[in-house]
């Protein structure tokens, strides 16, 4: 060890040896105590930096100052490293990561809710051989309403309070209408397939003449119609049960009600078990049930005008709401649905 | 239509066990359907939903009569208490006091008689709390008679002031347009033609009839005499007429759905006790009923066999003939073969065997049948269908931070191209036209979001309705995009990437268009036809919009194959410095194509004019040395150099 300082060239440079040296003592060490040791051996009352501090008396008053500086500086690094050290040996041999960072996520897309339902629901259907189409949203009077067994003047056009474009009739087909429901599908379909098996699965955009809180002059249907031979009403009960119990849940019933529709004979009103009571009857169901929407067979006129003989082929029929349908499932309670279709942000993040 | 149902007042008809709540149910089940049962004073009030078909169920009477076929099929006693008259009056063709000529296409039965000395004042109490019950406010004797018949059978009654009627005589025709009428709620109407009117002997228009009576010969407090008046009317003038007119009253819906003719003669024989009981007025002895053809019950032929197949289930003769008889049919059996008789009051409703087969079933019990999935072939699948496709599309834009969105179809006047589909009879002006483009929509959409200072992305796919000239528009599937506080390069980059996942080999080629920015504007283009289009609107937000249907068309719905490369590439940055207003797209495509060992070209950074290329060099059968590279990174440096003034910096 050093003798005396002679000038602070010299203190410098015996100062950075200590530092180099401690510094090295330091990684090595490998266990808390011998970090203590350390720390006594150079910063304790006898340790190798506090007698170099004691010499720098033999110094110029400017050297002092500048000497000063340096210890200081030496002494920090000298804590800093036992800290660090400290550290890392508590993390035992590992490198640090901090797992608890929050995440940086991409930005999150929504898809419709609508777009759910559709999915859902087709995807149910085309397990059991269902082929979606898709027919036209502006479609001739004659596929809307006459082919399906309604009149010009019948009274059963008032259930559908549908909108007309403003061009002149078509000579055969009569006027132009917006569909007011997925039924209009339903000779196209038979037009299409010529000879059945027919498993349509027709989900489109209809349009009504309403706009509250329950309805929205927009919204989509989708409509079932199985045509083939010895099709009976046992096979659209076998086909909505199935609906039920993969859409719904597995013990949830359908239940069948006389209802009228022109273009279906027999007609039925769907109603499913209530999934909040189960089937007990509460608040929110009618005594244990829930109205699905309307069913039934194939009218024969129907048949005939889809080119199809009715003395061979029979059929059922169904066509629902999508957006009633698949809130029932998700037990979603949107007080206007009209909000269904509006761009809001705040809404549409939320599915 | 819907209908209050008195508990008490059906009493009257029907004799029961059942319990309010049974009642229900089991109509509900199996007959009409019963929405709600209210609690009256001393009473309840069924609330029942009446479809079109069934208009013999639209009054007290009618339920009566299903409630008593139903109710025994839950095991519920229950008997019809048939609606007996006191009234002897005799019916004819030809009375003294009124002289009638009818149409018979308008009006199927006519029927009206003499009834004098009424004496007018209000109704008594029964009469008055079963009225309010079924929510018909009582006026007095006269009027309340009308109305009690009417909820009681469903049957419209009117009353004329009989003194009223010139010269005692009514022609009912056809109106002629323009023809003026006022009713007795005071409002005149300019008849359009084809309604059905009565005509007295100064040929003044004084009824619409089966709508509302003419003021002119309406009963008031000074009436003495009175016309009892009950009809059938054909029930397509009556329903042109009042959606013509707007004049929809109870009696109009009633006879619109077609009545049945045996119904007249209980209405005037009700009639005419009622106003004996209540006004006490002197009916003449002859009613007068003009019924050119009379009610035959229309036969209609199954078989055991068609019960059996269309039900899925095994039925007895008995049982079929026991549900029908229930309901007032008629049925022999021969063999297999059924043959039955409709009664007047399911004349319009039954015609068909499918018809007869839905008696049986209802009142068998639909909830009863089985349940089967069926079997049989499946059918082909649609070829071409577009619904993976769109599903694909969708999925990746959400997976790109994409929301989608669902726009109304219809939009203003404003939104669309000259010739777009109009509608007749729109809810309002903003929704008036079919929309001939989605990009209104989503600039409106875009405006509703204004609040939102984040970047965002709406997209949506639906129609656009192009018109075609006497056909039905062409229905053009359309995707759309809207980008708001999206920097341009971030924008377009989700749009490259959607075309490089859908396989989909196409060019951004810049042009001006109407809307969009000066020179913000690409059309996307494949083998020189227009599939889309993406660009900088004049509100700074970023729109793109693809014909679906073509994009699918160039899409490759799987990913050719290539051979891995055996040997790598060599990766490195070159930045150039660019002159300003360079197009940095023609940069890159000029890059890519300058080598055939430049197998890929991208922009990485952009530092003032300094843009920072990265360069993929490889080789189908070696591996490229720094020699190779350099050739082929002077050519491409020189070329740059003459083409664009590139300057390279290290």
């Amino acid at each position: 060890m050093q003798k005396g300082i002679e000038n602070i060239n010299k203190f410098t440079s015996i100062m950075l040896d200590v530092k180099n040296e401690a510094l090295a003592q330091i990684v090595d060490a490998g266990n808390i105590n011998e970090l203590e040791e350390l720390k006594i051996a150079y910063l304790g009352r006898n340790g190798k930096l506090t007698t170099l501090i004691k010499k720098i008396k033999d110094l110029s008053i400017s050297e002092k100052k500048q000497a000063g500086g340096l210890i200081n500086e030496v002494k920090n690094t000298i804590l800093d490293a036992l800290a660090t050290q400290k550290n890392t040996l508590k993390e035992s041999a590992r490198d640090w990561f901090d797992a608890s960072i929050p995440g940086k996520k991409p930005t999150i897309g929504h898809l419709h809710l609508i777009t759910q339902a559709i999915r859902e629901i087709s995807s149910t259907f085309e397990k059991i051989g269902f082929v979606r189409v898709r027919y036209p949203e502006v479609e001739w009077d004659w596929y809307a309403f006459e082919s399906l067994n309604i009149p010009r003047d019948h009274p059963a056009r008032d259930d559908w309070e549908t909108f007309f474009i403003d061009t002149p009739p078509h000579s055969k087909y009569g006027l132009m209408v917006l569909t007011p429901h997925t039924s209009s599908g339903q000779v196209r379909e038979m037009m299409r397939v010529k000879k059945p098996p027919i498993r349509m699965l027709n989900i489109a955009k209809n349009y009504r003449r309403q706009s509250d809180v329950s309805h929205v002059p927009m919204f989509h249907q989708f409509e079932g119609l199985v045509i083939d031979e010895g099709i009976s009403v046992a096979h659209l009960k076998g086909t909505l049960d199935y609906f039920a119990r993969n859409f719904f849940g597995k013990d949830r019933k359908t239940r069948l009600r006389p209802h009228h529709f022109q273009f279906t004979e027999p007609s039925f009103e769907v109603d499913i078990s209530c999934g909040v009571c189960k089937g007990n009857g509460c608040k929110l169901c009618k005594e244990g049930w829930l109205e699905l929407g309307g069913a039934g067979m194939v009218h024969p006129n129907v048949l005939k005008n889809g080119k199809i003989d009715p003395n061979k082929y029979t059929g059922f029929a169904f066509g629902w709401g999508v957006e009633r349908t698949f809130m029932m499932k998700a037990g979603l309670e949107i007080g206007d649905i009209r909000l269904l279709y509006s761009p809001d942000l705040k809404f549409l993040r939320q599915f | 239509m819907d209908i209050i149902v008195s508990d008490n007042w059906l009493k009257d008809y029907l004799k029961t066990t059942a319990s309010p709540k049974a009642l229900a149910r089991s109509l509900s089940l199996s007959g009409p359907s019963v929405d709600k049962i209210e609690r009256g004073s001393g009473d309840f009030l069924y609330h029942i939903e009446i479809t079109t078909n069934r208009v013999d169920t639209a009054g007290i009477y009618g339920i009566a009569r299903e409630a008593a076929a139903i109710l025994p099929r839950f095991k519920i006693q229950a008997k019809l208490l048939p609606l007996r008259t006191k009234s002897k009056q005799s019916f004819a063709r030809k009375v003294k006091y009124l002289d009638v000529k009818i149409d018979p296409k308008l009006c199927l039965r006519f029927a009206a008689v003499l009834i004098k000395n009424v004496k007018i004042k209000p109704s008594p109490d029964y009469i008055k709390e079963r009225l309010m019950a079924v929510g018909e406010r009582p006026i007095n004797n006269i009027v309340d008679i009308s109305n009690y018949i009417m909820h009681e059978i469903g049957q419209p009654v009117h009353t004329f002031d009989y003194d009223k009627i010139r010269g005692s005589k009514m022609i009912l025709r056809a109106s002629k347009k323009g023809e003026k009428l006022t009713t007795l709620d005071g409002k005149t109407h300019q008849l359009p033609g084809g309604d059905i009117v009565i005509e007295d002997g100064e040929g003044r228009l004084i009824d619409l009839a089966g709508i509302m009576g003419g003021q002119n010969s309406a009963v008031d407090s000074s009436t003495k005499n009175v016309l009892l008046f009950v009809q059938t009317y054909n029930p397509v003038n009556i329903r042109k007429t009042y959606m013509n007119l707007a004049q929809r009253t109870e009696a109009a819906v009633l006879f619109e759905k077609g009545l049945d003719t045996e119904l007249v003669g209980l209405g005037i024989k009700r009639g005419i006790d009622l106003f004996v009981k209540l006004t006490g007025g002197k009916p003449e002895n002859t009613v007068l009923d003009i019924y050119p053809k009379p009610y035959k019950a229309r036969r209609v032929i199954t078989t055991l066999t068609f019960f059996e197949k269309r039900l899925g289930i095994k039925l007895s003769k008995s049982e079929i003939s026991k549900y029908l008889n229930l309901l007032g049919f008629e049925t022999s059996w021969n063999g297999k073969k059924l043959e039955t008789l409709v009664p007047s009051f399911r004349a319009n409703d039954i015609f068909l065997a499918e018809d007869i087969l839905e008696e049986v079933a209802r009142l068998y019990g639909y909830h009863n049948l089985p349940s089967s999935l069926m079997t049989g072939a499946i059918p082909d699948p649609l070829v071409d269908a577009p619904f993976d496709f769109e599903d694909n599309i969708k999925n990746l834009l959400s997976g790109w931070g994409g929301v989608e969105a669902y726009t109304l179809s219809t939009v203003p006047e404003s939104s669309v191209e000259t010739g777009a589909l109009k509608l007749k009879n729109p809810l309002g002006k903003e929704s008036s036209f079919m929309r001939t483009s989605l990009m209104p929509s989503l600039i409106k959409a875009l405006k509703e979001n204004t609040g939102e200072k984040e970047p965002f992305h709406l997209f949506e796919i639906a129609n656009a309705y192009l018109p075609r000239k006497n056909m039905l528009p062409d229905e053009k599937m359309i995707l759309a995009g809207i980008f708001a506080n999206t920097n341009y390069r971030e924008a377009k980059g989700i749009i490259e990437a959607l075309l490089e996942k859908l396989n989909a080999d196409v060019k951004f080629v810049v042009e001006d268009g109407k809307v969009f920015s000066a020179s913000k504007r690409s059309i996307i283009k494949s083998n020189n036809v227009k599939i889309g289009q993406l660009g900088v609107l004049e509100e700074s937000s970023i729109y793109y919009e693809f014909d679906l249907g073509l994009l699918k068309k160039i899409s490759l719905a799987i990913t050719p194959y290539t051979t891995i490369p055996k040997y790598p590439a060599q990766i490195e940055d070159m930045t150039l410095v660019l002159p300003s207003k360079t197009r940095i797209g023609e940069v890159a495509a000029f890059i890519e194509s300058a080598h055939k060992n430049l197998v890929k070209v991208e922009l990485v950074t952009i530092y003032k004019d300094s843009h920072t290329f990265r360069l993929w060099y490889q080789h189908p059968e070696k591996t490229l040395n720094n020699k190779d590279v350099e050739i082929i990174r002077n050519k491409v440096v020189s070329g740059l150099r003459e083409k664009f003034g590139a300057r390279t910096k290290d």
